[in-house]
């Protein structure tokens, strides 16, 4: 099968609250993929999940061959070290280090030599060059945002998930970001998974995951923004729509 | 707003300020309850207790604009004031009272009796010679041991006596009143002796409630002795009297509460008390009066006061007891000296820490007070909000850090009570007004430094506010790392005194450098450690563990968040070496110092006796072997020891002309030959031979002296030795207190003629005993100071760390296994850890260098050296707990 990570009767739960019911999917090698739903839907999770950061209540999540819940936290670190790069919706970039140290930090946790030619490659795409000596905190941004974007890609993982990444960008430096996650598939043949509530966003990506109450209620694939917000307001006025795929 | 404010601020920060304003009250207070204690305490145990009145001479000196200066020898009273007194309305008697120290010996083997005079004299009778000097502080010394025999109030400031290593401890009778027996009474196991005090017949009248079984003792070889001594009506019984040794008929028993005391007739006390001639005549220790049937003492007093002026002390009730032990006034002296010499550094330490934990509350809450601001509050509400938070946590310390405070107190009274600093009987004064002024000084230091560190914040525009608040690490001001600088700077040139000054005195340059050095490195710290870490980070191979990698830059990055911990840290490490190892230092110049001066094989004193009785120097030259005795005593004079004119009690050695034959200063001028009638020697960088000085000496008399020899071995007996002719008449007992005994002979056959006495091999000099006693109060206080910082760091690390959790979340979440981030946390708590000792032991490092070089020859100081590594192990252990056990949590939660 060409998925990069397989997820089988995911379910998570927080207590009381079911945030995803009995899910089943794969994400496709080589797509740009948004998750979309309203609030609480459970895409966050799903994606967190999905990437190792979090483990299912129940079901399996299969990354790379692997069954992650078979891992000890230790091993499922290092198992996303190789496999997933994750970008933020806070950039997480650390305060104390420079943009270039942030970018080869993971490389540098996993012990690995980073591919100097590649990150250059990476830093000229999105047009940081002239930042590397800086804090982040002297960064727009768009421009911290796009650093978080080179530092998931530097250790050439399968998949990339984006959760919110232009949740807290202006119209421009988001349209930047989407530019460069879409060109990254594009050009790169990376794939990518982007967690988002913007319909514009999502309308960037190859196909579009549409969630409600913790399930995948629907697939556009090549979705424009008017379909996708139809069906969000569809969503938000039957809040108990079922039924998966 | 107060909710709004405590719902902000969240516990950790609170709890740290809560702990700084806890600690910091409890010292605050202690130190002002010793402070008070020697403003206000007076002892409590009274001989003359059916006295209403008593009057004596000051026993402090004054000089304009200082603080009194305790005396601690007996200043004397003309007797011929006693008529005056007499003659006054309200008066119904009044008498005069001398004190001299006895030793009753058990055993009577018959030497010859006291010379019957046979004439009896009241205390008014007493010599004709008038007062030659006008002031009465010129008053001569007069005889008075036992009560406080003058080890026990020595102190800081002013160490009276003290000269043998065995005299310490023999001399612990504090009353004088145990049955004293010297370290080889087994000589003569039958011989006992029991030392107290003896007096005028005249004064039993004043005990209150003495019953007197027989007759008073009139001739010259009676004497009535207390129920204490035990001995029967009628027999005889062997006395040494203020050095003289008799024997004398028991012709009455008193039965008093008290010491035991030996009572003589008036003419008999007047006498052995030194009263009817030489530079005494005709004075008395002390006047007591009883009121007149209808005058209350309160009145007696007043008209005693308008009579007599300010030259003499005139005192009721408790205050009584001051009047009776001269060393009373010295001990309080010490009492206001202690503190203010080491309060320096602990309200420095309190302001530190209080206003660190101040500021790390609110630095911790940056971002939501951004927030507030956004949202439309003013920066005077923001700053109102922030001292709502600092002093709502220092008012919930205070109550609980003043009750620590009154018990840290009562533990250095006993503390120094066990050091023989205080009087046993001098209780220490509790009221409310060190807390009160404790809070009020504490309640400042929160205010301000809370409006110092939200000052800041609160200023920024709203917008900036949420932005910068978002990223932590600041910039440190280059203001404030230029001053710190400046001030390692200055504490440097602070630490060479002892390249140029030699004597105790030379190590409050080091002390006061290793101060100011530790503000300096508070204040130019987060430059120093980003500076440091930056270089570090540079130096770095290229693969080190991520880690490691990740420790060094959070550590500079946050250079701010762990300068902090690092300055705090490194003044421990600083405050611990250099005040310790300076003293240590100085302590082993002096012992070297000494064993060269003394050529002395044995020492020999008599503390049961009071003194060096007559006769003794002759039995201690007669014994075979011996080469050379001298006797020798400590006395304490006022000198200006920074040249300024300010005073200061020092311990002063006393010698004869004979002192050649044993003591080697280092004579560089004149000869100690020389040193007959008022002649001193001194130290060969203060003067010349042939110089005239004046002196204030122990009993506040002031004293002209010719200088006749100079010396360059100042250390061992200190920069000023006085002749004995000089002191003549101006100490409470006017005996030696040690022999220095050359040869090798056997001075145990000495106790069988005189039990009790203490035979040491070796000696100590009178500097020494001062030494050691304030290095133990320096290591106590030091104690309880560091325990202070390394409680409030840890707390301070604990609390930052606590804070980290989104930091740690973050860098797992990018690829660190809980074991990296573990590795992490442990570098950096070593890094801080180092960089603290390393901090630490380069402020002290400088003054201990210049202090070795100047005392000891070499570049280091005198050991324990153990403290060093000691110091740092204890710097890497608080850092490494606080950090460990914070972030194990954070770190499996994250």
């Amino acid at each position: 099968m060409n998925h990069v990570v397989t997820l089988t009767g995911v379910t998570k739960r927080y207590g009381e609250l079911t945030a995803l019911d009995d899910v089943s999917l794969g994400f496709p090698r080589g797509r740009f993929v948004a998750v979309m739903g309203p609030s609480g839907s459970g895409k966050s999770t799903l994606i967190q999940c999905a990437a190792a950061l979090d483990l299912p209540t129940s079901g399996s999540v299969v990354i790379g061959g692997v069954d992650v819940g078979t891992l000890n936290e230790t091993k499922r670190t290092i198992l996303r070290r190789e496999h997933i790069g994750f970008v933020f919706q806070s950039y997480n970039l650390l305060p104390a280090i420079s943009v270039e140290e942030n970018l080869t930090l993971s490389l540098r946790l996993a012990g690995k030599r980073p591919d100097r030619p590649w990150i250059t490659e990476l830093v000229e795409r999105v047009g940081l060059q002239d930042h590397l000596r800086r804090r982040p905190a002297e960064l727009s941004g768009g421009q911290q945002q796009r650093a978080a974007i080179v530092r998931a890609l530097a250790a050439r993982p399968d998949v990339i998930f984006a959760d919110e990444p232009t949740g807290a960008l202006d119209l421009r430096s988001a349209s930047q970001v989407l530019d460069l996650l879409r060109s990254l598939v594009d050009d790169l043949g990376q794939t990518v998974v982007m967690v988002t509530h913007d319909p514009a966003a999502a309308a960037r990506a190859h196909d579009a995951l549409v969630m409600a109450d913790g399930r995948l209620v629907d697939v556009l694939p090549e979705p424009t923004a008017d379909d996708l917000a139809a069906r969000l307001t569809g969503l938000a006025k039957r809040p108990a729509f079922g039924g998966a795929q | 707003m107060i909710r709004t404010a405590l719902a902000m601020s969240g516990l950790g920060g609170l709890v740290v300020a809560f702990f700084a304003v806890f600690g910091g009250m409890a010292l605050v207070t202690g130190t002002g309850v010793i402070i008070e204690s020697g403003l206000r305490s007076s002892i409590t145990d009274q001989r003359l207790t059916g006295a209403d009145v008593l009057v004596s001479a000051p026993q402090s000196h004054w000089e304009p604009e200082s603080l009194p200066i305790g005396l601690p020898e007996r200043a004397v009273v003309p007797a011929k004031l006693i008529d005056d007194l007499t003659a006054l309305p309200g008066v119904a008697t009044a008498t005069g009272d001398v004190t001299f120290p006895t030793a009753l010996l058990s055993a009577a083997p018959g030497t010859t009796r006291a010379g019957a005079t046979g004439e009896t004299s009241g205390t008014r009778a007493a010599g004709g010679a008038p007062d030659t000097t006008s002031a009465a502080r010129t008053g001569r010394g007069t005889l008075e041991t036992g009560e406080h025999g003058a080890k026990t109030v020595n102190g800081a400031s002013d160490a009276t006596l003290a000269a043998a290593a065995s005299t310490s401890a023999a001399q612990t009778g504090e009353h004088g009143a145990k049955a004293v027996t010297g370290p080889s009474a087994s000589a003569a196991p039958t011989a006992k002796v029991v030392g107290g005090t003896g007096h005028g017949w005249a004064s039993v009248a004043l005990v209150r409630g003495a019953k007197v079984i027989g007759s008073a003792p009139r001739a010259a070889d009676e004497v009535a002795v207390s129920a204490a001594h035990a001995v029967r009506r009628g027999t005889d019984v062997e006395v040494v009297a203020a050095g003289k040794r008799a024997v004398y008929r028991v012709t009455a028993i008193v039965d008093t509460p008290g010491a035991p005391a030996l009572w003589f007739a008036d003419r008999t006390a007047a006498e052995l008390a030194g009263r009817t001639g030489g530079p005494r005549a005709g004075t008395v220790d002390l006047i007591g009066l009883r009121a007149a049937p209808g005058t209350g003492p309160g009145a007696l007093a007043e008209a005693v006061e308008r009579r007599l002026g300010d030259d003499y002390v005139v005192s009721t009730g408790s205050a009584k007891g001051d009047a009776e032990s001269p060393g009373t006034a010295a001990a309080r002296s010490m009492l206001i000296a202690l503190p203010t010499s080491i309060g320096g550094i602990s309200l420095l330490i309190v302001g530190f820490v209080v206003g660190g934990g101040i500021s790390l509350s609110i630095t911790r809450q940056r971002r939501e007070l951004a927030l507030l601001r956004a949202a439309g509050a003013t920066p005077r509400q923001v700053r109102g909000l922030v001292a709502v938070q600092g002093m709502t946590a220092a008012l919930a310390a205070l109550l609980p850090g003043a009750a620590a405070g009154y018990a840290l107190a009562g533990w250095f009274g006993e503390l120094l009570v066990h050091l023989g600093m205080l009087p046993e009987r001098m209780p220490l004064s509790y009221s409310p007004l060190p807390a009160v002024a404790a809070a009020l000084l504490l309640l400042g230091v929160v205010r301000v430094s809370a409006w110092a560190t939200s000052l800041p914040a609160s200023r920024m525009p709203a917008v900036s506010a949420v932005r910068e608040s978002a990223a932590e690490p600041r910039t440190p001001s280059s203001v404030r790392y230029r001053s710190g600088l400046l001030l390692i700077g200055a504490s440097l040139l602070l630490a060479t005194p002892p390249l140029y000054i030699r004597g105790e005195i030379a190590v409050v340059g080091p002390g006061t450098a290793a101060l100011v050095s530790v503000i300096g490195l508070a204040l130019a710290g987060p430059r120093l450690v980003q500076g440091a870490t930056g270089l570090l980070a540079r130096r770095l191979p290229a693969h080190v563990p991520a880690p490691l990698w990740l420790a060094v830059s959070n550590t500079r990055g946050y250079a701010l968040r762990t300068a902090g911990a690092i300055a705090a840290l490194g003044m421990a490490v600083t405050l611990t070496t250099s005040i310790s190892l300076s003293h240590t230092t100085v302590m082993r110049a002096t012992d070297e110092e000494t064993a060269e001066i003394l050529k002395a094989d044995a020492v020999v004193t008599a503390p049961a006796y009071g003194g060096i009785p007559d006769g003794l120097m002759d039995d201690v030259r007669r014994l075979p072997g011996v080469t050379a005795a001298v006797a020798t005593s400590t006395t304490t004079i006022l000198t200006s020891p920074f040249g300024d004119g300010g005073l200061q009690a020092q311990p002063a050695a006393v010698l004869g002309p004979d002192a050649g034959a044993v003591v080697d200063l280092g004579v560089t001028g004149g000869s100690l030959a020389d040193l007959k009638g008022a002649a001193v020697a001194v130290d060969d960088r203060s003067g010349d031979v042939g110089d005239r000085r004046t002196l204030v000496l122990g009993d506040g008399a002031e004293v002209k002296a010719r200088v006749v020899a100079t010396y360059s071995r100042v250390l061992g007996l200190g920069p000023v030795v006085l002749s004995r002719d000089l002191v003549a008449g101006h100490t409470t007992t006017g005996l030696d207190s040690t022999v220095l005994v050359r040869g090798d002979a056997p001075l145990d056959r000495l106790t069988g003629h005189w039990p009790g006495l203490g035979i040491a091999a070796d000696s100590d000099s009178p500097q020494a005993g001062r030494t050691s006693s304030q290095l133990w109060i320096n290591v106590a206080v030091l104690g309880v100071l560091l325990g202070y910082v390394l409680v409030s760091v840890a707390n301070r690390l604990v609390a930052t760390t606590a804070a980290r959790g989104p930091e740690l979340t973050a860098i797992k979440r990018l690829g660190a296994t809980p074991r990296q981030l573990t590795a992490m946390i442990r570098w950096e708590a070593l890094l801080i850890a180092l960089t603290a000792s390393l901090a630490g032991l380069a402020m002290s490092a400088v003054p201990l260098v210049l202090l070795g070089i100047g005392f000891l020859g070499r570049p280091w100081p005198a050991g324990p050296l153990w403290l060093v590594p000691a110091a740092v192990a204890v710097v890497c252990v608080v850092v490494w707990l606080a950090f460990d056990l914070t972030a194990r949590r954070l770190i499996r939660r994250a």
